[in-house]
């Protein structure tokens, strides 16, 4: 049990806030508006999921967001250009594939730290977006928002997306050798070339699919609304990486699971709406992510130097 | 000294291009203009080059500015402290804040990486949350004002201010013990230890420069467009440390010049300011930095691994990989 | 840790099989200028342990990586189970059931024993199911089958040293080695760990494993080995039956002489106490009530088994581990040192262990690895002055022979033994009155060594207090004009520097000194 400590805190902060607002502010539970925020917030988890495979891995990709941005108005031109969605889907997530890739091949290949690349290529594809798109909505074709159903419908489907590829990918990370072979890259690299794994692979294939993450997260987003905001994926890659941390993914990678992630997720998808029913403005936001962030590595800093004592 | 020359190169190319291309590029009133311009990122990139040396990252670097430059504001309009007094406070708050980066990466040996990530969403975030995402400073006194908008003997305010931090932080870097430690540290932290250098001494140093920076840009940045707000600063992070990197600093530490960083700086603001005279929008900039920072990370790598090619057709005797010989 | 009881001291059917695991032929292996192996015979029978032994720089990693197949020989034979085999590399030679434990584990901290065990053992493709029962379950059966108790459940991170050097063995063994190669394997270990390795090792070659082993420690070897291979100068000296040798025998194979012949004779007298300690301790470091009186002068030898604590008794003086208890005095007068450069600033000085990764910054320049611990001395107000750093070390290196393309060459571009010399030097740049080595000529060849060996003797000579640990112990019966032996975190006993390697290994082990 020692070795999930950092997972069975979350779960129980998570608890203690829950129970706080189920108290004082038992609005938040208000079937409508908390669907509706489960809905928006699937999207986010397909990204962690992908996020967190990148951090076990011990690498870091901040261009998820930026990706999840420009699949996103692909699709939504696509959607416009009344391509089929079962075209459409595909499309998205190949092109987040590909962006993938491109961060793989410069990491796995060339040996290029990860946080520089990805900024890179962050840049790369948020500037690209703007110049192309000027920063224009791309309007939706009626009949794509929720798939066609009712929004009731078409929510519960995002929210039950998510949770399937959260469940598929938590059992793929246990029980696929392909799974445990991320974490024996992130923990030790060396160790892990000796042991016959070739780390190179396991670290292209992890880019590759983060992004295919981002794109299949971008259709999810896009069939939310009638249009599709080109700047929709900003702040997401920090959001992420918050939760993925708080959740207990080390930085230092080979440790935590996806389970953590969504449990960080939760948490810090909880505190938002928490900190507005007890009044406190929303410019405060990005204050406290970044608090969540420090306090979730300086407690995971304290345990680890108390280990060592 | 080689990618220096390279890089020197493709300044000089550049230059032509855009000479070439744009209007009113090469004149003296444009160069004046670039030099203002690239204060900021200027001192911001030559403080990282000392962060990177020692193997560390500080993506704060940017959110920090502009927190400082809000802090800065307040001071001066809220709290009615004179011009130089806000200016020291700030300069303080700065130096501050990256003692509590330093506190965390040195103290609890945390990642620089994630560090600063939290950082750099914590300050930006301390800067909204302060003005309530919509306030805004202006009215400072137009003596203040002459720092970043008016000329000095010709040349403008920036230039001395970047000329002589230049020279500190070239100093240091290639002049003293500091300098030499930072890149022992980052070749081999441990290494660095055992030959007795204050490891965590040093790294505080550069973590606190680097804050210390980020304030006196805050306050240049406030002083050259007259006002102070939340979002100064944005992205400031990502041009500074493409410009060390373009100028041959090894991401991982140890290896790297000043005099490189200073060339990625020119680099970058001609870039920048070249592609407004070709009257091409501003995320034609981004696009080409972004791309510029992935050639410069990829370029020496390719260029050696096509080297290690051709050296193993011409002797297949492998080297000696190792030292062991008993 | 402990062992099931079932197989200790019962084992009784060996192997005799008469065809050798493994067969060198005649192997010669050179590395640029210096000629490592000349003409190297070895053979491996199963079921046996074989010795190899030789001083430093006597050429047994060399041998070992051939095995290993990391490095390819110049000329000569292998014969593996009969089979002559060509182009052996690393691969291949884990595939003929090669398998050599180091001292640093290639195992995952983050993960569990059963799956870093697993990852060794399983197959490569990513595309398969993970079923956790059955690796729990081999895991288990491997663990015990060499009578380790380590619950697979536990993450690596947790296993203590000789812990995870078991499930090193255990991966070996799962993967189907018969050829089991063991490099110092007792480094880290407590006298009572190391029982139980040779436990297991007697058990292992009574299955009829054929275990190389190499060891500084020639009680070690009289304990277990079957057969001993002598190595000098990168040529084997014959094969023998352990019976046939005693220590002196067996030193006078490895150095050639009389160990009094092969050393610079000391010259002078010992001056007075430059350092002095009593009762220090760290608890850190499992050291306690030490006192020691070190004099100008003189090289005392500090000897005693690995994990007897000589290391971190160092590492308390020069700061780096602190001592917490007892006093140290400098020249009379007491000091406080807390970190290295506190260290420095009393004149004491520590050449580390790890040459590569302390010793010296491969990647810096031999002159600035030079000047790196004498800033305060030689760059007063912290600026540089490169000038009178090119002629320290131009003359550093002129000094002790660092042969090199310049001084600006990368560290990296060094030999072992040019290497060491540079972080001697860097030491030496300190001016210090105190210089502590840390087994100074690990890894060194036999012609750098004796340089080390005349640098040394001529520093003593010049007044410095020299403290050198090695466990090499010819190294320390010819140098040392004292010999102060630790055992179990103290001093075991102090001895002449003409005491026999009889008494030093006695001291050692903590068993009475007979004669022999």
């Amino acid at each position: 049990m020692k070795r999930y400590f950092l997972e069975v805190s979350v779960a129980l902060a998570l608890g203690a806030v829950l129970l706080a607002l189920a108290v004082f502010a038992p609005a938040f539970y208000q079937p409508q508006p908390l669907l509706s925020l489960a809905a928006r917030e699937a999207p986010t988890l397909v990204v962690a999921c992908g996020m967190a495979l990148v951090i076990i891995c011990r690498h870091i990709d901040i261009s998820l967001g930026a990706q999840f941005s420009v699949c996103s108005v692909c699709a939504g031109l696509l959607a416009a250009m009344h391509w089929p969605l079962v075209f459409v889907l595909p499309a998205s997530i190949l092109l987040g594939a590909i962006f993938g890739a491109i961060n793989g091949a410069l990491v796995a290949g060339l040996g290029l730290p990860s946080i520089v690349v990805t900024l890179a290529t962050m840049a790369t594809w948020r500037e690209s977006l703007r110049w192309w798109r000027e920063g224009v909505w791309v309007d939706l074709p009626d009949g794509l928002q929720w798939f066609g159903l009712s929004q009731f419908a078409g929510q519960w489907t995002l929210i039950l997306v998510a949770l399937t590829l959260l469940a598929a990918l938590a059992l793929a990370m246990r029980h696929l050798a392909a799974g445990r072979f991320i974490y024996a890259v992130g923990s030790d690299t060396e160790a892990a070339r000796l042991a016959g794994i070739r780390p190179q692979r396991v670290t292209f294939g992890v880019f590759v699919l983060a992004g295919a993450m981002a794109g299949l997260a971008a259709m999810m987003n896009v069939i939310q609304s009638p249009q599709v905001d080109p700047n929709s994926g900003t702040g997401l890659e920090l959001k992420t990486i918050a939760a993925v941390v708080v959740g207990g993914v080390a930085i230092s990678g080979g440790r935590g699971n996806l389970w953590g992630a969504f449990a960080g997720l939760l948490l810090l998808a909880c505190v938002g709406p928490a900190l507005t029913h007890l009044h406190v403005e929303p410019y405060w936001d990005k204050a406290i992510q970044g608090a969540v962030i420090l306090l979730a590595v300086v407690a995971d800093g304290l345990r680890r130097r108390q280990k060592t004592l | 000294m080689r990618h220096e020359s390279f890089l020197l190169l493709m300044l000089i190319a550049e230059w032509l291009l855009f000479a070439a291309v744009g209007r009113n590029f090469t004149t003296l009133d444009n160069t004046f203009d670039i030099i203002r311009h690239s204060g900021e990122i200027g001192l911001l990139a030559l403080a990282l080059t000392a962060v990177i040396l020692t193997g560390g990252i500080d993506l704060s670097v940017g959110s920090l500015l502009g927190l400082c430059a809000i802090l800065f504001g307040k001071l001066w309009r809220d709290a009615s402290l004179p011009i130089w007094l806000a200016m020291t406070c700030t300069l303080g708050a700065g130096a501050l804040a990256g003692g509590f980066n330093a506190a965390l990466i040195t103290g609890l040996r945390l990642p620089p990486l994630i560090v600063t990530l939290g950082a750099f969403s914590l300050f930006r975030g301390l800067a909204e949350a302060i003005t309530r995402g919509m306030d805004t400073f202006t009215n400072f006194p137009p003596t203040f004002l002459r720092l970043g908008q008016e000329r000095w003997l010709g040349l403008p305010a920036q230039a001395p201010i970047l000329i002589l931090f230049a020279t500190g932080i070239w100093l240091l870097v290639h002049r003293t013990t500091f300098g030499r430690s930072f890149r022992a540290i980052g070749f081999s932290p441990e290494g660095a230890r055992y030959a007795g250098i204050p490891v965590g001494r040093r790294v505080t140093m550069v973590y606190v420069l680097a804050g210390l920076t980020a304030a006196m840009s805050a306050i240049l940045y406030t002083a050259r467009l007259g006002q102070a707000k939340a979002d100064a600063g944005t992205g400031y992070e990502l041009l500074a440390i493409t410009a060390v990197v373009l100028g041959g600093t090894s991401i991982f530490g140890g290896t790297g010049s000043v005099h490189g960083t200073l060339l990625g700086v020119a680099a970058l603001a001609v870039l920048n300011n070249g592609l407004v005279h070709a009257r091409q929008p501003r995320e034609v900039a981004g696009l080409l930095t972004g791309l510029l920072l992935l050639l410069a990370l990829a370029g020496p790598v390719l260029l050696k691994k096509l080297a290690e090619r051709r050296g193993r057709w011409h002797s297949p005797a492998p080297a000696i990989q190792n030292n062991e010989t008993a | 840790m402990t062992f099931q009881g079932g197989f200790l001291g019962l084992s009784v059917k060996r192997e005799t099989s008469m065809s050798p695991l493994l067969r060198l032929d005649s192997v010669t292996k050179s590395f640029g200028a210096v000629r490592a192996l000349k003409g190297v015979s070895f053979d491996l029978r199963p079921g046996e342990v074989h010795a190899l032994v030789g001083e430093n720089g006597a050429g047994k990693s060399t041998l070992i990586k051939i095995i290993t197949g990391a490095h390819p020989p110049d000329s000569g034979a292998i014969e593996i189970a009969g089979a002559p085999v060509r182009h052996l590399n690393p691969a291949a030679a884990r595939q003929l059931g090669i398998a050599c434990i180091y001292q640093q584990p290639a195992l995952f901290a983050d993960l569990t024993v059963a799956e870093a065990i697993a990852l060794r053992l399983e197959p490569p493709g990513g595309l398969r199911r993970v079923i956790w029962s059955e690796r729990h379950a081999r895991a288990v059966q491997l663990l015990s089958q060499i009578g380790a108790r380590i619950s697979p459940d536990t993450e690596v991170s947790q296993l203590s040293a000789p812990e995870q050097q078991l499930v090193e063995i255990t991966c070996a063994l799962g993967g189907g080695a018969r050829i089991l190669i063991l490099d110092e394997p007792t480094a880290s270990l407590t006298r009572k760990e190391a029982e139980l390795l040779f436990a297991l090792v007697r058990h292992l070659r009574s299955t009829g494993v054929g275990i190389i082993y190499i060891s500084h420690r020639l009680e070690e070897i009289f304990t277990l080995a079957d057969r001993v291979t002598v190595l000098r100068d990168g040529v084997s000296l014959g094969t023998r039956t352990a019976g046939e040798l005693d220590e002196t025998a067996l030193i006078k194979l490895m150095i050639g002489r009389d160990v009094s012949q092969l050393y610079p004779p000391a010259e002078g007298e010992p001056g007075e106490t430059a350092l002095s300690l009593r009762d220090v301790g760290c608890a850190a470091g499992g050291v306690h009530h030490v006192s020691l009186d070190i004099r100008a002068g003189e090289i005392l030898g500090l000897a005693g088994l690995v994990g007897a604590g000589r290391t971190e008794l160092a590492r308390a003086l020069f700061g780096i581990t602190p001592a917490d208890s007892g006093e140290v005095r400098r020249s009379g007068e007491r000091v406080d040192i807390q970190s290295p450069q506190q260290a420095i600033a009393c004149g004491i000085a520590y050449v580390p262990e790890d040459r590569r990764r302390h010793g010296v910054i491969l990647e810096m320049p031999i002159a600035a690895n030079i000047t790196l611990a004498a800033h305060s001395r030689l760059f007063p107000a912290a600026w540089l002055r490169l000038g009178v750093e090119q002629s320290v070390a131009c003359e550093m290196m002129r000094n002790l022979d660092v042969r090199a393309s310049g001084p600006d060459a990368p560290a990296r571009s060094l030999s072992g033994g040019n290497q060491q010399k540079v972080a001697l030097a860097r030491w030496l740049a300190t001016q210090p009155k105190v210089l502590i080595l840390d087994e100074p000529t690990q890894g060194v060849d036999v012609g750098a060594k004796s340089e080390i060996h005349r640098i040394l003797r001529r520093l003593a000579g010049a007044g410095m207090a020299v403290v050198m640990i090695s466990s090499d112990l010819p190294e320390i019966l010819g140098m040392s004009d004292r010999i102060a032996v630790m055992r179990g975190g103290t001093i075991a006993a102090m001895l002449p520097g003409r005491a026999s390697a009889h008494e030093v290994m006695a001291a050692a082990l903590g068993q009475p000194a007979t004669g022999l």
